[in-house]
């Protein structure tokens, strides 16, 4: 037993690419290793000791009952719980199904629905309280260092909350949008990837959902300006933070 | 500061054939590390260059104001360490030219050395100042945005130059503004102008002059803003605002900052990093337990444009916005300040 604190890394409806994160953490992963206890992690670990943890990581979104009651149990073990990535902060990905009817989603998928019992897909502070957000589709590493130095000091960590603009026009770029015409969320999204996706000639996806006063009605006004049809329109607002308040004003904009 | 450096020689000119002016370029990279605008994916972008042949003097507008290289977009102030304490790492002296600045961005940089070299110096600043020369470049284009006119700040320039160009054809007109500028000409076979490309030189910023699309009234600008504080324009904009904060990141007079520590993960050492901020940005004036005196965007919109129109004069002496156009161009939702104080003054 060390006085380090006692970390646990859940998986619910994911991909597991946000846990997959904290071994790319590869070049510091040392020190994080020397800083915190890794107690319960099963990506990595073949033997995983048993709670209370002192921060809790919840990676994916809720998609059925048996995962509110793993939800749950994880609140109860850790004393810091934390959303781990877009799917467990706002329902990510997995929540596109969410406007369509949860047996013609089923259907789609599964053969057999007779042990199928899915539920919409939500964001794990839909059924527990959640102490913070790492954001992004897969969280962003930086971030994650920094949370952890915050959590070790008993402070905030520096996250940003403005829109991706701002990092994209730090690093220089060369706006998608008023240059090429090509409709970015990042106007309305978070930043704290260091505007990854445009810095790379690829237009911003929102997967991590709202800015901190994300517009989101007026960015979907200019997307049919520049000649995006109402679905897709809907579709881009919905493809990862669907069902936040914000976003999900975009979506009913046109 | 610097840019008070006085005038020894009586407004001297002199011609540089255009098929020389790389071999003046490559005589200052010899010397100094050359900044100047270099062509990004349709755009210009102000780069440290490492061929002549870079630089791209037609350019109308950069990304980024040439500020960036001044009052750098991201910087280590300094490291920390438990037992050592504070670890200064200032960079090299090795001086830099700014090349090819455009009236507009000199005038930029003028206010900055107000902001940062007068009442309250910035050592990283003053310390990159101190070690920066301008070569800048007459407008005999203009851009759509541009409405430099209207603020007096182009499209050509009277002072703050250490060497000034204007495009007079197959020649470059050369007006020495400082004596470092002179000794920047050094080694490089130049003629003495005749008084008589100075007409030459004036009718090329006539015809640029008679190009501006976009202007500005700026007289009684103080009194406009204030008699129109509660103006319905400001609800509009809130309704079409992205609050992205793209126009203040883009200007070239804007000069704030926000201050992070970075913690190394041993939580004993680590460096005190700035970057630049922006007053459009909600968690801008968000202070201790949470309240924020512009939580609405249209109160950040309004700091936006009366800062620029308003606040700065009584503060500087002069005017924030140099009519670069930037924050126009950069807007997905086309908010253009001209169109605001137009409306605001009944046009």
């Amino acid at each position: 037993m060390t006085d380090k604190p006692r970390v646990a890394i859940y998986k619910m409806s994911s991909c597991a690419g946000c846990q997959l994160e904290f071994l790319n953490l590869e070049p510091v992963l040392l020190d994080v290793v020397g800083a915190v206890e890794l107690s319960y992690f099963v990506m990595a670990r073949r033997q995983n000791a048993p709670g209370p943890y002192d921060i809790g990581f919840v990676e994916g979104a809720i998609t059925c009952g048996e995962e509110i009651e793993k939800l749950k149990r994880a609140r109860q073990e850790c004393r810091v719980l934390v959303a781990l990535g877009s799917c467990a902060c706002f329902g990510g990905l997995p929540s596109i199904k969410n406007w369509i009817p949860e047996r013609v989603v089923e259907s789609r998928v599964y053969q057999n629905l007779e042990v199928i019992e899915s539920t919409k897909a939500y964001g794990i502070d839909e059924y527990v309280k959640v102490d913070a957000y790492l954001k992004g589709c897969p969280v962003d590493k930086g971030e994650l260092v920094e949370f952890i130095k915050g959590a070790l000091l008993g402070i905030s960590p520096h996250l940003r909350p403005h829109s991706v603009c701002v990092e994209c026009k730090l690093r220089e770029n060369v706006c998608l949008f008023v240059s090429q015409g090509e409709p970015c969320l990042g106007a309305v999204t978070t930043a704290g990837c260091g505007a990854l996706c445009p810095s790379r000639g690829k237009v911003c996806d929102g997967c991590r959902g709202p800015a901190n006063d994300a517009n989101a009605e007026s960015l979907a006004r200019s997307f049919t300006e520049y000649g995006l049809h109402k679905s897709d329109v809907i579709r881009k607002f919905r493809k990862f933070a669907g069902l936040t308040p914000e976003f999900s004003k975009g979506a009913e904009a046109v | 500061m610097v840019v008070a450096r006085s005038l020894t020689i009586p407004n001297p000119l002199v011609l540089l054939p255009k098929k020389d002016l790389s071999r003046l370029v490559q005589h200052l990279m010899q010397r100094y590390t050359v900044v100047g605008p270099v062509a990004k994916g349709g755009e210009h972008a102000f780069s440290a260059i490492t061929d002549p042949a870079q630089l791209t003097l037609d350019y109308v507008s950069s990304l980024l104001p040439p500020k960036k290289v001044l009052h750098q977009p991201f910087e280590v102030l300094f490291s920390f360490h438990q037992e050592q304490g504070v670890l200064e790492e200032r960079e090299p002296a090795r001086g830099q030219v700014l090349f090819g600045v455009h009236p507009c961005d000199v005038h930029a940089i003028e206010i900055l050395d107000k902001a940062y070299g007068h009442e309250y110096p910035d050592p990283y600043y003053v310390n990159r100042r101190q070690n920066t020369l301008i070569v800048a470049a007459n407008c005999t284009k203009v851009g759509d945005n541009c409405f430099c006119q209207s603020m007096g700040t182009g499209p050509d320039l009277q002072k703050g130059y250490d060497l000034l160009l204007t495009d007079l054809g197959s020649q470059i007109l050369v007006e020495i503004g400082s004596p470092a500028g002179e000794d920047l000409l050094q080694q490089v076979p130049l003629q003495p102008a005749p008084r008589v490309m100075l007409v030459e030189k004036e009718k090329r910023l006539d015809e640029a002059r008679r190009k501006f699309k976009k202007r500005l009234n700026t007289s009684g600008l103080k009194e406009l803003l204030e008699d129109n504080f509660r103006h319905p324009i400001w609800d509009e904009l809130r309704q079409d605002c992205l609050a992205c904060g793209s126009c203040t990141m883009v200007c070239p007079t804007c000069f704030c900052y926000n201050v992070v520590d970075k913690l190394d993960l041993n939580l004993k050492s680590g460096q005190r990093q700035r970057e630049w901020d922006s007053c459009m940005l909600l968690e801008y004036a968000q202070v201790a337990m949470g309240h924020n005196f512009r939580k609405d965007r249209d109160a950040r919109i309004k700091q936006r444009i009366y800062h620029k129109l308003a606040y700065y004069e009584p503060q500087f002496g002069t005017l924030g916005c140099v009519g670069c156009g930037r924050c126009i161009g950069t807007c997905v939702k086309h908010i253009d300040i001209t169109d605001i104080m137009a409306r605001l003054g009944g046009e």
